[in-house]
């Protein structure tokens, strides 16, 4: 709630805001999907500022334990803008994103990024 | 599985301890404990900080080449599973570790070799110059048990002609 996260696909917004985790009433972390509310925005994008999106959180600064038991962070908070249905709304990802979204079957954003961390 | 070595002191980390962390640029710093991790981000150089591996092998305190770290070059391409092979590759991790520990070793001990004589000749040095602090100068002019044997040079062709007579 209320954590600005960056925005790293190309749909148009560039800061959103956190308004509720989808799933969880401990918040959401690495890898899940939150509702935000878009901050700021380019001007000729698909999401203008003021509009309510679903988006996937894809890196961020709190550590996440992994199933080895090591812990991953990673350098800020970012998410992906998708939809109900979980498919991005952009069509390029920028950045590093975890492993994490092959487990929430986040496959098409996996297959969007240039590193997988 | 595998063993990583940990980005500031270069000790492996073995599985279910440290913290990764992935920076934007997508390079991933793996750190062993908390202690790297907190250096890491004091933005420490590893290289100037003296009980890093990185430190040791710069200044050389520790061996930099040897035949055995070409064993634990990372290998990128996964091997498919031969028993054999695993069996061997285990034998010979433990035959390689116990090599290149007596290496290290020997390197470290070759390296502090020259002090001994230096240290010899430093305290005869003290004792010759210092005496004084010890014992008072005119005690030791009257007994002269406590100053060191002063050595005299024998001539060799003193030595010789009686080797001859022999």
């Amino acid at each position: 709630m209320r954590t600005v996260l960056k925005v790293v696909d190309n749909s148009g917004a560039k800061k959103v805001m956190c308004i509720q985790a989808v799933k969880g009433k401990k918040g959401a972390r690495l890898g899940d999907t939150i509702v935000a509310s878009v901050k700021e925005a380019y001007p000729n994008g698909k999401v203008k500022k003021g509009k309510v999106v679903h988006g996937v959180v894809v890196r961020a600064a709190m550590q996440r334990g992994r199933c080895d038991g090591s812990e991953v962070k990673f350098d800020d908070n970012a998410v992906v803008l998708v939809d109900k249905q979980g498919q991005p709304i952009g069509t390029r990802v920028f950045g590093p994103v975890p492993h994490e979204l092959r487990k929430k079957k986040h496959v098409k954003i996996l297959s969007l990024a240039k590193h997988i961390a | 599985m595998r063993l990583e070595k940990c980005w500031f002191c270069s000790s492996t980390i073995y599985p279910g301890h440290g913290i990764q962390f992935v920076r934007n640029d997508a390079k991933i710093f793996r750190f062993c404990r908390s202690k790297c991790h907190k250096n890491f981000k004091m933005k420490r150089n590893p290289r100037k900080v003296k009980w890093t591996k990185a430190y040791r092998r710069l200044h050389g305190k520790d061996m930099t080449q040897d035949s055995t770290f070409e064993f634990e070059r990372k290998r990128n391409r996964p091997e498919r599973y031969d028993r054999n092979l695993s069996e061997n590759t285990l034998k010979a991790i433990k035959k390689i570790d116990k090599i290149r520990g007596t290496r290290d070793t020997d390197h470290i001990r070759r390296r502090m070799k020259g002090k001994k004589a230096k240290e010899l000749r430093e305290a005869h040095k003290e004792l010759e110059q210092n005496i004084n602090l010890v014992k008072a100068p005119v005690v030791l002019r009257e007994d002269p048990s406590l100053t060191l044997p002063i050595k005299v040079k024998v001539s060799q062709t003193q030595a010789e002609p009686n080797l001859m007579e022999e």
